[in-house]
């Protein structure tokens, strides 16, 4: 008999299963107050966003209590995270904003095929590279593990730019000055980004909207971006709808997904989820056995220091993958196949290598060409097309 | 809406069950304590040194551990009368993380009516009934899930890390217990791992008003020794698909825990 069975009160996390198909957020939420803000009239009122999602998604969210999600703040962030003025220049070959990498039609990662940024590796308006190649920005607003590839950008960074307490490395928050600044981005200064987007007449209804008044500052612009990229949420990949029996999986689909799921299989589900697991990672950091020699000065080991995270990158999510290439941090595989062929038979010796990694005197799972293509099959059915084609989450048309 | 009227029969019924076997009152004691549990890890006696490779085990493998995640559930505190006390108000599974420094602290949030306990015992891992795929969303404990095609559920136990083999090579270890499968020509049978630990020495006194710290030792070496030497050149480094493995395992995990009162009271 599978009965479900919630014997007594239990910690909040334990949610009931009976029956809950979608449960609305705003019921688990606390109440957010909005930030003491002083120049914030009376009649200021913005509307608190709500996130309906399948009862198998996580419910704690990252949001800082100082940033509640309004729709008016989603709203402004979205036109930020569009604009090329965000650079603080307005010269054609000058805008740059969030939006010139993460690209929506690409799971917000910058694509193989970006017309501009070939191969998919973007640089900065200065031509400088960055130093790893894009993640794509999904379900971020369920990740307290930490963000970019090597975590650094985690509640527990005590760094402060300039000793300025906005310019932290603690949350989405932070990648707004470091976009800006950041000699392989924008390559600007914050204060010259605030002076012309305050500039621009459209703008001073959208703050005050979001804010309680017209006034355009470094605060609200981050904040508003961040609530952007906090909405940024998918669970309508053909793998959910099976999930929530309202599609069927192909044969091929299944027995990639139990490959995907068992350790005499292709083992990927201890890193990168499964079902309970719809994040389609943990968000932590492995050494995943691609290489013996480790010189990174951006990996893991970079920001925590412990040996055994050199060469350790975070687990990245695997909705979306067949759109985010090129793979890995440092953009190595092109396409899907050739990673599938590296877990297969590419593993590399290294005391660094995560236990997990247990296929390594094989050299990898040592699947069959039919094993191959199912697994491949079954990734595919993580693209979420509603995901990538949502115009909530798309460039303004009066932009 | 009838599946929660369902379940709420069945709840009560369950709930009814329990009460039988003479529980004792837990809702509103007027004499009372709290008891905070503290998780150790040891190996031959001495606290776990994770990522190196110096352990040698009762089959002789040298080993190293570079982390071991897991679940306790209920938890039962019992008394020389033959009644207990379930340990279930808010929270009845724990779960221990050796990167995670707070999940090695329990502080239990029910009132415990105060006196003479005999000992104190749990279940490792979560029994047949609670361990549903699902009823955990929120990491870390929803990483413990244990795939669906393999029976569902949680890991009762992630004990990663490395061993050398006979040809010096160093080989990962993945010593993961969870729902096991005997595969028959038809259908597949799902064996359920979980276990009663009964901790020996366990005998204390709580007071009105006072909290007790107990601390819980994992002595790991104990997961490869008695009754059965567990060989990681034998079972090497997956057993998730291999019951016979998890059945030793398990077999040898009653002796894994022991308490310590003296651990952390100032
Ligand atoms: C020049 C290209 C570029 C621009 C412009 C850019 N990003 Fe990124 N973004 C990247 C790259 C590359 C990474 C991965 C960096 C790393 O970890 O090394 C990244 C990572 C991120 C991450 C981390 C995702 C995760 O899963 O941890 C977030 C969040 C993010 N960017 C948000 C933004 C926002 C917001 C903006 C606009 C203010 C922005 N990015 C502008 C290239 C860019
Ligand atoms: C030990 C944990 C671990 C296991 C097991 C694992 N991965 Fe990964 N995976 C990672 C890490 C860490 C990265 C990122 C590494 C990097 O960027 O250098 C990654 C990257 C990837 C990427 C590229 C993602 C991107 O956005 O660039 C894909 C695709 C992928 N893994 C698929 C799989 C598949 C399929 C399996 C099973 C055959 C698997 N992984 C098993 C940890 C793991």
């Amino acid at each position: 008999m599978k009965l479900i069975f919630q014997p007594m009160k239990r910690k909040i996390n334990l949610i009931p299963i009976i029956l809950l198909f979608f449960v609305t957020f705003s019921t688990c939420k606390k109440e957010n107050p909005l930030p003491p803000d002083n120049d914030k009239p009376d009649s200021f009122n913005p509307t608190p966003y709500t996130l309906d999602l399948p009862f198998y998604f996580p419910t704690v969210l990252n949001i800082p209590p100082d940033n509640p999600m309004t729709i008016e703040g989603i709203e402004l962030g979205r036109y930020l995270f569009y604009d090329g003025r965000l650079s603080g220049r307005t010269h054609p070959d000058s805008l740059m904003t969030c939006a010139t990498c993460h690209l929506q039609e690409y799971g917000f990662s910058t694509g193989i095929n970006h017309p501009k940024f070939t191969g998919g590796r973007p640089f900065g308006l200065t031509g400088i590279q960055t130093p790893h190649y894009t993640m794509p920005l999904v379900n971020l607003v369920f990740n307290s593990n930490g963000y970019l590839w090597n975590g650094m950008i985690h509640e527990s960074n005590d760094f402060l730019y300039e000793n300025n307490p906005l310019y932290h490395r603690r949350n989405i928050e932070s990648l707004v000055w470091m976009g800006i600044v950041a000699p392989h981005e924008m390559y600007g200064n914050v204060d010259q980004t605030v002076q012309l987007i305050a500039s621009i007449p459209m703008y001073a209804e959208k703050f005050e909207a979001a804010f309680g008044t017209p006034e355009v500052t470094y605060e609200r612009i981050s904040k508003a971006i961040a609530q952007f990229v906090r909405s940024l949420v998918s669970f309508d990949s053909k793998f959910d709808k099976y999930l929530r029996g309202e599609v069927q999986l192909t044969t091929q689909e299944l027995q990639g997904f139990v490959l995907f799921t068992t350790e005499s299989g292709a083992d990927c589900f201890h890193c990168h989820g499964a079902s309970q697991n719809p994040l389609w990672t943990t968000n932590l950091f492995y050494n995943n056995a691609k290489d013996s020699i480790f010189n990174d000065p951006r990996d893991r080991f970079a920001f925590t220091g412990d040996v055994m995270d050199k060469g350790a990158y975070k687990s990245p999510t695997l909705r979306n993958i067949e759109l985010t290439g090129p793979y890995m941090h440092d953009g190595r595989f092109s396409t899907l196949e050739e990673v599938i062929d590296f877990y297969s038979e590419g593993l590399v010796f290294s005391p660094y290598a995560n236990p997990l990694m247990h296929k390594l005197p094989d050299n990898g799972a040592q699947l069959t060409p039919n094993q191959k293509q199912a697994l491949l099959s079954f990734l595919k059915t993580l693209t979420d097309e509603s995901f990538t084609t949502n115009p909530a989450f798309s460039k303004p048309a009066d932009l | 809406m009838k599946n929660i009227f369902t379940t709420a029969v069945l709840l009560s019924i369950l709930i009814c069950a329990c009460k039988k076997e003479k529980p004792i009152d837990n809702n509103q004691p007027d004499t009372y304590g709290k008891i905070e549990f503290k998780f150790f890890h040891k190996v031959d006696g001495l606290p776990l040194v994770t990522d190196t490779l110096k352990y040698i085990n009762e089959a002789g493998n040298l080993y190293e551990v570079n982390e071991i995640q897991y679940f306790i559930s209920d938890v039962v505190l019992h008394r020389a009368d033959g009644s207990f006390y379930n340990i279930n108000q808010w929270q009845d599974i724990h779960y221990v993380d050796t990167d995670i420094p707070a999940t090695q602290t329990w502080n239990v949030f029910d009132k415990i009516p105060d006196g003479n306990y005999s000992g104190i015992s749990f279940t490792f891992g979560i029994n047949a009934q609670k361990n549903q795929s699902f009823m955990f969303v929120n990491p870390p404990e929803s990483f413990m899930f244990w795939p669906d095609v393999l029976g569902g559920g949680y890991h009762y136990m992630k004990l990663n890390g490395k061993w050398q083999d006979p040809q010096q090579q160093i080989r990962f270890f993945n010593f993961h217990l969870g729902i096991g499968q005997i595969y028959g020509a038809q259908d597949t049978i799902y064996v359920h791992n979980h276990f009663q630990v009964n901790l020996p020495n366990s005998a204390f006194t709580l007071a009105d008003k006072e909290t007790k710290t107990i601390g819980i030792i994992m002595n790991i070496e104990n997961w490869f020794k008695s009754p059965n030497i567990y060989d990681h050149n034998f079972w090497g480094g997956d057993i998730m698909e291999n019951q016979d493995a998890m059945q030793a395992a398990s077999e040898n995990g009653h002796d894994v825990f022991s308490v310590d009162f003296g651990c952390c009271n100032k």
